[in-house]
Parts: C-alpha cells; structure tokens; sequence
C-alpha cells in the first residue's frame, strides 16, 4: 500500500503547485491572461460580442507595444453564458487548463459574484470589467479588483436623476429576479422612497417574452415614470411592449435598460423607444481620454459600430491594466502583479484607475464601507438621452449630471 | 471466452477510471478531474434514467426536477441551519442535546454586506467567542437523496394511470413547475443568482494518510465514482432481480402484465423511487462539488443532454447509457476549440451541439440500442443466436416473439 | 389567509372526491372515464355535500354535470378571491379585468393556432412533436432575415409566405428521413421514439441557427401601421382610437397592432385550414387517417403520405405564429423553449390531437396566464411564476382528465393509448 500513498501524495501536491505558481510559467511565451464575457444566451450577447473585441484589440495593442516581460500575451476568451455554474466552470478551466496568470472582462453580476470566489481560492488576479454588485469587492478578497462601477452608485446615479424630473410622483420598476436585479431595485425604491416618491416593483425571469400582462398591470398603478432594470432583451421586450400600451418613453420619462446603449439593436427591436434616458459609464466622447481617442476609433473601425459601449472600454482597460501591473511586478507571480495593481496608475481609456483601497489601507480608514476594497473610486455616471430616432448612443445627449450635460432633457410628459 | 470480452473491457475502463487521478500529471489536471467529475454526475443520472425509461418503459422527462431536488434540500439544509453552544437569541432556534440548533432567516439576494442574517448579527455581537457548527455534509446529501426518493415515489403515485407521451409531458411539466418556483422564490432559494454550498469536505480530508483540501479534486472524483459504481451495481442487482423481469413486463405490457399477477401499482412506484433517488443523490453530491446551484440546471436542454447520452450509450442498457455519458461528457468538452477550414473560423462552442444533435438523430434512427450497447451485446450474444434458433424451432415455430437487447449482466 | 384556508379546504375535498367517487363508479360497474374530474370538481365546489350527492345518486356523468360542476370551482376560487384581497385590482378596476381579458384572449388565440399544429401532427403520425418550439422560432428568424438582411423592403406577407415554405420543406424532409421506420412496426415503441427523434430535431436546430445566426436579439418591423384615427368622433368615451402602434378601446383596452394582425391572420389561417380540411379531398384524407389508419388505406388513402403532410403542415403552422409574433417579441434562438412548453399545456388541455381542443385550450391557457399574471397580489413574484400558471393546468389536466376537453379515447394507432 505505500507505493500507491506516495503516488498519490506526490500527484496531489504537485496538482496543487502546479496551481499556485504562476512563476512556473512566467517565462513561457505568450502570457495567457482570461478574458470572461457572455457570448450566448441567457447571457447579454450583445455586451459580450463587444467586450470581447475590445479585449481582442486590448491584447493586439499591448503586443504591438512591445508586449509584457519580452512576451505577447495572448487573450483567452471564454463564454459565461450569464450564469454562475457557468461562470465558476469557465474560471476553474482558465486557471487550469489554460494557465492564465490573470483574469480580465466580465458582464453579470452573478457571474462575478460566483467566479470570484474561485479566482480568490486559485489566487488569480482578477480586474472584473462590467460587474456591479457591491459584494465582489465587498467580500475584500485579496486578488478581486474593479473598474466598474459599484451597483449602490448605478442605483443612485438613477434615482437622483429621477428625482429631478418634474412632475413624477410614482414610479413603476421593472427588475429581473438575479443578485443585479433585486439588489438595484431595492436600492434604487429606498433612494426614490428618501426623496418622497412612491415605488411599486414588478420582477420578472429572464427569458420572458410576453410582457403584456404585466405591462397592463403596471398601467394600472398610474404610474409617472418607469425604471427597467433588467438585462439583456428582456430590457426591448419590456420597452417595446410598454410603447404600444402607451406607457412608453413617448409617453412619460423612461429610463431604459442597459442593454438600449447598443444602439443599433436598440432601434431595430424598439421602434418607439425615443426619448427613452439611459445610464452611460464613462464620460463623454469629446472628453475622452488620449488612450480612450485612440480606442473608439479603432474599435470602431473593427466593429463597425458607430459609438463605442462603456463596458467595451471597461473590457479593455481590464485588460490593459493587468498587462501595466505584470510589467511593473516583473514577474507573473500573483502575490507580486496583486501588489503592483494596488500601487498601479494606469492611464486607461476611461480615465486614470487606480485601486486607493487594499491590504495597505482599509477602506474604513476614509470611513468608506467593505466595497472600497480594491475599487476605483472615480468611475463617471452619466444619464443620457435619445433625443432623436436611430440616434446613436454615442452621440446622444447627455443630461445628467451638470458636469458633463450637453443638452438639456426633454420630458415627454409636459 | 469471447462471451468475456465485454466484462474484461469493462473492468479495464474501470480500473483505469480508478488509477487515473494517481497517474495524470500534466497542467491541466484540475481540468480533466473536473470534466471527469461531471460526466460521473452525468452517468447516473443517464443509467438511471435509462432504467426508468428504457428499461421500465416509464418514460420520464422529469429527471432533472428529482436531480435538482435533491441538490437543493441539502444545500437548504446547509445554508439555513447550524448548531450553536449558545443562544442567538436572534433566530428561530431549539434546544438540540445541550446544543441550539438554529434556523437562519433568509435574507434573500443582497448588494450590499451591510444586510446580515441574524446567525452573521449575533456572531459579530460575541466578538469571535462562539464557535458554529455547520450541518455536516454527509447528512445533507442524505436527506437530498431521501427527498428524491419521496418525491418520485408521489409522482409515481400520481402518474399510475398516465403512459407514453402523457406520462413524458405529466413529468416535463413537473419540472418546469419546480424551476419556476426555484426561479421566484429568491428570497428562500436566492433565485437564478444561485444557493451557494459548502464543499463536499469542508475540512478536507485524509485518505490513506494524505491529507486532501477541500478544493482537491481527488475525494469528488472517487466519490462520485463510488456513488456511480453503487448506483450500477443496485441497478445491476435489481435488473437480475424478480423486479427487473417484472418492470420489463411493465414496459411490455402493462395490461397483460397486471393480468398475469404482476403488481404493476407497486413496481411501477418502485421504480420511480429508487431512480429518482439516484437522481436526486447525484444532485447533491454534484451540488455540493461544484458549491453552486441555479434553476438553470432544470433548463430542457440540460435534461436532453441527459436522454440524448443514454440514447447514444444504449437506451435499454443502463452500463451502456453511463459509459455514453462519461464518454460524450469528455467528447463534448474537448471539442470545444474553435478551429480554422479554408479560412473560417468554426466556432465549436456552438457547432460541436449541432454535431451532436445530428449524432443523437442519426443514432436514433439507424442504431436504435445506441452504439455502445450493440457492442457488448455483439460479444455476449456469440453462439445464443444458433441456439435460439433451435429452440424457437422446436417451441413456438418461426418468428416466435420479438428480438430484444438482453439486459447486461 | 381566508383564501388559502379556502384552497386547502378545496384541495383535500377535491382529492377526496376524486378517489371515492372513482371507487363509487367502478364499485357500481359505470363508466369512470370521467369520474375522477366530477368527483374533484364536486369535491371542490360543494365539499362533502357534493361528494354525498354523488355518491348516493351516481348520475351519469354527462357533459353537463362535468361542465357545470367546473365552472361552479372556477367562480368559487373567484369568489373567494374577491372577498379575501378585496384592494385587488383584478376586483376593483372593471377596465383592469377587461385589458387583461382582451389580452389574454388574443395571445391565446395565437397559442392555440400554434397549438393546433401539434395537435395535428398527434392526430395523424401520433407523436408529440417536442421541435414545435424550434418551428416557431425559424418562423420568426427567416421573416426577420428575409425583411431585413436578405431582401430589404419585401413586403413582410411575401416574408411571412416565404418563411411558412421554407419551414413547411424543413417539415417533410425530416419526416422522410426520420420518421418513416415509425409506421411499420420496425420500431417497438414508436410514441417514445417519436420523441426522442423530434428532441433531435430541436437540438440541432436551435444550435444551427445560433451557429448561423449568432444570439443577438432581433425584430422585425411591424408589418401594420394603424392610421391616426378614432371613433365616434367626440363621444366619451371614444370607442376606438388608433396610433401608429396600438389601438385603444373605450380608453381601457390596448391592443398593439402587431399582436392584432397577429391574431387576425391566424382566424383567417384557420378558417383556411378548416376548409382544407373538410372541404378538399387531401383534407378528408387526412382526417380519415387520423380515425382510422387502416381503413383509411384500405379507403385508397395513402397513410404514408398523409404523415408527411400532417408533420410539414403542422410545423408549418409553428413557424407561421412564429413569423407573425416576430414583429411583436425580440428573438433569439432560444425563443421557441416557452411557447412549446406552453403548446403541450393546450394540447393536454383541449385533448391531445383534437383541433378544436387545441384552438379553445389556447385560449384558455391565454385568460389563466393573463389573470394569474393579473391577480397574484405580491407583483414581485407574480410575473416570476409565469411559467409555472401553464403547467399548473397540464398537470392537473393529466391527472383528472387525462383526454382533456374534446380529447378521443381511442384514436388510431398508439395515441389512444394513456
């Protein structure tokens, strides 16, 4: 029995080290990074498709750059399909089997939530692109970074911009029932609910087609404005149906979901979704940075599309500020990229990221909750507005805040 | 001799499956564990679905449903309920052998970390002092694989009357009822952003001296493997088994059957219950492997990965149905590399599913005992046909009753 | 709580009445095809009053006391419904019920059409088609792709005409394929290798299409614009009134204009149907190999042919509810998942392979969903369990009734079979 006890012992051990040293391929060329993003449904498609160009691009400009430690790096993509058994899979074989030092992109929020347990666990850093529940970097994992926006800032980025619309009184929700969803729209009632409005949430599964039903009984509550919250094309559905009852964003202020800043999807499956105010990360396009110039317009170039989506930037500099920190540790050694990432400034297309909170401060110390961890801290939220029919994302009006407004809001209700 | 070769074959892959975590190094170890693991997972549920289905001819679309009971009652049971030296005096909780077994309150799907149930609020409140215990594992699955079983014996009882496509449809929508309140219910289930589990060893574990993590994939792997094995060797033991000629007679014939003596009301609950608890114990132990569970894994499709496995290994042949399943659960995930022809690019994430819808038809159609059961009968069969033949010959004349595949023994 | 109280008081009654009166039945050598339905029914509605009245008079069950004993448990749960949650809005507001009535009518009108396509191919090749989801969902991506990538600007009936072909070529060619070893006994259980075969069918082809098409959700345009209009005019309040994308009845009832033609085209599809039916001698054929196989043969019917027609046509019919909802649903591959499931509940319901079944299941089914989406009182969960209201009916359909409304005991061949 002892030969096989070794055997065993011997084979264990080395799966495990096989695991925890990075070094062990720090010379090997290219440099594997992961690049997580929902390609089939029930995921975002349409988010996912863009994320992973952006980071496909990502990878061909750090290689064009002389690429990271005197290698290319080369960008795994892999398909979460928007759920979180998928997502954990799809981290565990990047890790694994494709032996990647780090982990960039990401869409769901409960894809994030599930996988980053097992990037912790496999101690592999990971920037998370589009993710916004606050419990990824509320949980203070020692290798989970963010460049997206917390879901508490989504949340309020919406319902103060709903506070000051006139003439709103109630207000219709419509969520879907995932860890973004729910959350949202609970933050989302308490901050209208704080500035005296009434609230009335409808959640829905995703994948649900008709909304008829439910568009009559959110009709029937009267309501003067309507939040969707939901992802994917259930967010068109939704929009769409909403239009013909005649609540729809012709009809009174509307803010849609986000999957409407994909513009041409947006106008082919909502034909009457003009006016319709949608959430924007990032600032405007004349604002951008010198790296965020140079992507648009190679993004759109590639894509063909006519505005470039924030999570599209995101994606990128996920990626871009992995290959910055790997450069900067000089080696691929997790505990060492974690450490270059906190001290990092990295000039990204979105602006200059940073992570202010880690192990070297506690978020608490700034009196700021668990969430700071390993967060950058100055993600702008814009509120835009389709103003005109077939407008692009891009170019639509941005109305919310004052500081980056190039146009005022028009309120259909008045 | 030749009779043999199936069985000789048999323990072969066997022994190999058993050595092949000790053997296995390469980098992608973890992978292959993993894929490993799930083809496990997915062939009990295939043999035991070809046995209800292929076998006892109750043909169930319900699989998954039982599956997903059993991965939800323990993780349930995991996620709700620890025992405490003191009391919360926050909880729902009872006093449990001088210990306090308490019931935490959902809190359902949060943002934040400010919100905390109340076992989180009245450990913050001792400071570190208490020490919870977690329900152990174990008991969990346990109780996952009796709720299974309970749940497939009432629909066994309720489907007495039902056959074929009534039967099919009666279980499908079953199913679709439970993933719709698994769906909705998010305050107790935590809904599509999925009911986290502890791992199948929390504290790890020590076999044989080596002291395992609980992330290791070694005790899933041999765990899963022992669960498939003590699965195949029930079903083996029942089909030889009084039941198993009489479930087969249920298949056949229902009517003539009861009007022969057969208690058809009894073997045909039978049936279901023990299959479903297989199902439902595969669920758990898989639950628990990977530590989380969502209602997608009631999605149709993911019972038709379950049918179209057993149907390519052998419909009625549940060894053929679960080397199928460990054979198309590896296949499937090694081809998922996209590669190029004359300049396009193949997408096989999506195009390898097409394949194997194309494989399932073509299996159906040409090769109705699937591809794997033939060959095993192929061997077993040597030199019966001659003597059948004589016998039929001198009993009932030609064509004496239909040829079927024997039940593998 | 009243309400719940109710229901449980209702269920343990009904399921009571089920088993005695079953046991009364067959203890009295009548007919007890319907006898587990009446008993719960009476259980339900009356209680142990109804179960005695039955078990001491063991009426005959006829259409009358079935129907009437059905109708008196749906008011019942209405009742009690009103009195438990008055606030509701499904009591209060008249204007609510009726937007929601009409809703549910419409959308059911377009289920049973759909519905009425597996309903046919179960009356003829007796098989449940489980690719009626994937129909539906080519129906929908071909009037998309041809409208909008293929030939831009073809008027969507030429769209509409061309997606129905091409899924009716997809139908036949599979039943040739396929199908045929079903019908000469060369496959012992044909009924679950129909299944099995038709899964195969779904799979690849909603893999195909993903592979092809990729999974971005699309639309066509909508194939009417309603003109700007209203009449009476000044009268209050209006009766109709139209915009560009809805109609608007006494100011309450919104109908959009891609669910009205919709559902206008499938009444005049059916009608079509119905003539083809029994007016035509294809028609006539058809129905008489749904009756009676092998009389139909010995009759100069070619059953085999009639197969291959029933299963083009019925996924033909799929792929036209398809084409039609198109302009009012975004689509996806994976679209066709739900109105399957949901044609299986019309089915059970009506009874499976009877036409008319399946056309008044799916309104049925269209009225549970819009007053189960309509009345359930916490509006977090209520649209949740939309997929769950369907099935609620197919198993309790099964389990009562398992012929369903106007279902055939005995068709031809294996159907008849339960």
């Amino acid at each position: 029995m002892t030969i096989p006890t070794r055997r065993l012992s011997l084979v264990a051990s080395a799966g495990v080290l096989a695991l925890s040293t990075g070094v062990a391929w720090a010379q090997d060329c290219p440099i594997k990074i992961g690049g997580m993003a929902p390609l089939s449904a029930p995921g975002t498609v349409v988010g996912g498709e863009a994320m992973r160009d952006a980071m496909l691009i990502a990878e061909e400009d750090i290689n064009a750059a002389g690429g990271v430690l005197g290698c290319d790096i080369d960008v795994v993509i892999g398909d979460t399909e928007g759920l979180p058994e998928k997502g954990t899979a799809l981290m565990e074989k990047f890790i694994s089997q494709d032996g990647v030092v780090a982990v960039g992109g990401g869409y769901h929020s409960s894809v994030g939530v599930a996988s980053k347990d097992v990037a912790d666990r496999l101690q592999t850093p990971t920037v998370f692109a589009e993710t916004w529940n606050d419990t990824i970097t509320g949980d203070k994992q020692k290798y989970i970074f963010r460049i997206a926006p917390l879901s508490s800032w989504a949340s309020s980025t919406i319902w103060k911009h709903a506070l000051e619309i006139p003439g709103v009184e109630k207000v219709a929700i419509l969520t879907e029932n995932t860890d973004y969803g729910i959350p949202a729209a609970e933050e989302t009632t308490r901050g209208l609910e704080s500035g005296g409005k009434e609230v009335v949430t409808f959640s829905v599964d995703i994948g649900t087609q008709d909304y008829a039903g439910i568009v009559q009984r959110m009709k029937a509550e009267n309501p003067d404005m309507i939040i969707v919250l939901a992802t994917g094309e259930a967010g068109y559905n939704f929009q769409q149906q909403a239009a013909d009852a005649g609540i729809g964003s012709l009809d009174m202020p509307f803010h849609a979901g986000q999957v409407s800043l994909e513009s041409k999807a947006y106008w082919e499956n909502v034909p009457d979704g003009n006016y319709a105010f949608v959430q924007r990360i990032g600032v405007p396009e004349n604002l951008f940075t010198e790296e965020g110039k140079a992507f648009a317009a190679k993004y759109k170039e590639r894509t063909g599309k006519d505005a470039v989506e924030s999570y599209a930037m995101e994606a990128y500099d996920s990626i871009a500020i992995i290959a910055q920190a790997i450069n900067e540790a000089g080696t691929t050694d997790a505990d060492a990229v974690v450490a270059a990432l906190e001290g990092i400034e990295h000039n990204g297309t979105l602006g200059k990221i940073y992570f202010p909170y880690g192990s070297g401060k506690d978020p608490s110390e700034d009196g700021h909750g668990d969430e700071y961890w390993h967060q950058w801290p100055d993600v702008a939220l814009t509120v835009i507005q389709y103003q005109a029919e077939g407008e692009n994302s891009g170019e639509a009006t941005i109305v919310w805040p004052d500081a980056y407004k190039t146009g005022d809001p028009i309120f259909v209700n008045q | 001799m030749r009779k043999q070769i199936p069985n000789i074959a048999g323990g072969l892959f066997l022994i190999f499956l058993l050595i092949f975590p000790l053997i296995y190094g390469r980098a992608d170890y973890d992978y292959i564990m993993h894929i490993l693991i799930t083809g496990f997972f997915y062939a009990i549920l295939a043999a035991s679905w070809s046995m209800l289905s292929g076998y006892a001819g109750q043909f169930s679309f319900g699989h998954m449903g039982f599956m997903a009971i059993g991965a939800y009652t323990t993780g349930l049971f995991c996620h709700y309920i620890y025992i405490s030296p003191e009391p919360t005096g926050l909880c729902w909780e009872t006093g449990f052998f001088g210990q306090w077994l308490v019931v935490v309150n959902p809190i359902g799907v949060t943002s934040t970390t400010l919100t905390q149930d109340c076992l989180r609020q009245a450990l913050a409140g001792w400071g570190g002092g208490v020490e919870v215990t977690s329900m152990p594992v174990p008991l969990g699955i346990l109780l996952g694989t009796i709720m299974g079983g309970i749940a497939g014996f009432l629909i066994g009882m309720l489907v007495l009357r039902l056959r074929a496509a009534y039967l099919a449809l009666f279980t499908l929508g079953f199913s679709e009822i439970l993933k719709a309140t698994i769906s909705a219910e998010i305050d107790i289930t935590r809904g599509q952003a999925g009911l986290e589990l502890p791992p199948l060893y929390p504290n790890g574990v020590t076999w044989f001296g080596s002291y395992f993590e609980p992330t290791d994939k070694i005790p899933p792997y041999y765990t899963m493997l022992a669960l498939l094995i003590v699965c195949l060797l029930i079903l083996t033991w029942l089909a030889r088994s009084k039941f198993g000629l009489f479930v087969r007679a249920l298949r056949e014939d229902q009517d003539a059957a009861a009007a022969l003596g057969v208690n058809t009301v009894r073997y045909k609950v039978l049936v279901f219950t023990i299959t479903c608890a297989m199902a439902a114990a595969a669920g758990a132990v898989q639950g628990h492997y990977v530590q989380i569970i969502t209602p997608n894994m009631l999605f149709l499709l993911q019972m038709s990965l379950v049918v179209a496995m057993a149907v390519i290994g052998g419909i009625e042949n549940f060894v053929a149905a679960a080397i199928g399943a460990i054979l198309l659960q590896v296949a499937l995930e090694l081809l998922r590399n996209s590669f190029v022809i004359g300049g396009i690019e193949v997408d096989m994430t999506i195009w390898r599913l097409v394949f194997f819808g194309i494989l399932l038809m073509v299996t159906l159609r040409f090769f109705r005992n699937g591809l794997i059961a033939p060959v095993i009968h192929y061997f077993r069969r040597e030199g019966v046909a001659e003597e059948t033949v004589a016998k039929r010959a001198t009993l009932t004349g030609p064509g004496g009753g239909p040829h079927r595949a024997e039940a593998p023994d | 709580m009243l309400f719940w109280g109710v229901i449980v008081w209702m269920i343990v009654w009904g399921v009571a009445g089920s088993i005695l009166i079953k046991r009364r039945y067959l203890a009295r050598d009548l007919d007890t095809s319907n006898a587990n339905f009446v008993g719960a029914m009476a259980g339900a509605s009356l209680g142990p009053v109804g179960i005695a009245a039955l078990w001491t008079k063991t009426p005959k069950s006829s259409n009358f006391l079935i129907v009437g004993l059905g109708l008196l448990t749906v008011l019942l749960v209405a009742v009690t419904f009103s009195f438990a949650d008055p606030e509701n809005i499904c009591v209060t507001s008249g204007g609510f019920v009726a937007s929601q009535f009409v809703n549910g009518l419409i959308i059911g009108i377009i289920y049973g059409f759909m519905a009425l396509g597996l309903s046919l191919i179960f009356s003829i090749l007796g098989v449940v088609s489980f690719a009626h989801g994937e129909f539906y969902m080519i129906g929908g991506m071909l009037v998309y792709f041809i409208t909008a990538v293929w030939i831009p600007g073809v008027p969507p009936l030429l769209a509409v005409m061309g997606a129905c072909a091409i899924a009716f070529v997809i139908g036949a060619v599979f039943e040739r394929l396929m199908l045929t070893p079903m019908y000469h006994g060369k496959i012992d259980r044909p009924v679950e290798y129909g299944i099995l075969v038709t899964f195969g069918l779904a799979f690849t082809l909603q893999y195909f299409v993903q592979a092809l098409a990729g999974a971005n959700p699309v639309k066509a345009q909508r194939f009417l614009s309603f003109p700007r209009w209203s009449w009476p005019e000044g009268a209050d309040p209006v009766w109709i009134k139209t915009s560009r994308g809805s109609m608007t009845l006494f100011e309450q009832v919104s109908i959009s204009s891609p669910r009205f033609t919709a559902a206008i085209t499938c009444i005049l599809v059916l009608l079509a149907l119905l003539y083809l039916l029994h007016r035509t001698w294809t028609g006539k054929a058809l129905r008489a190999v749904s009756q009676d196989r092998e009389a139909a043969a010995i009759a100069g019917i070619n059953p085999d042919r009639m197969n291959m027609l029933a299963f083009a046509l019925g996924g033909m019919i799929a792929a036209l509810a398809g084409a039609l909802l198109v302009q009012a649903f975004s689509w996806l591959p994976q679209v066709g998942a739900i109105p399957a499931m949901r044609s299986f509940v019309i089915v059970v319901l009506g009874g499976l392979g009877s036409l008319p079944g399946a056309f008044v299941g799916g309104i049925m089914v269209g009225l549970v969903e819009a007053a189960g989406t309509g009345c359930v009182p916490d509006p977090q969960k209520a649209a949740s369990y939309i997929p769950a209201y369907g099935m609620i009916v197919l198993t309790l359909t099964l389990l009562l009734r398992p012929t369903g409304m106007f279902g055939r005991r005995f068709a031809s061949g294996a159907h008849g079979q339960f």
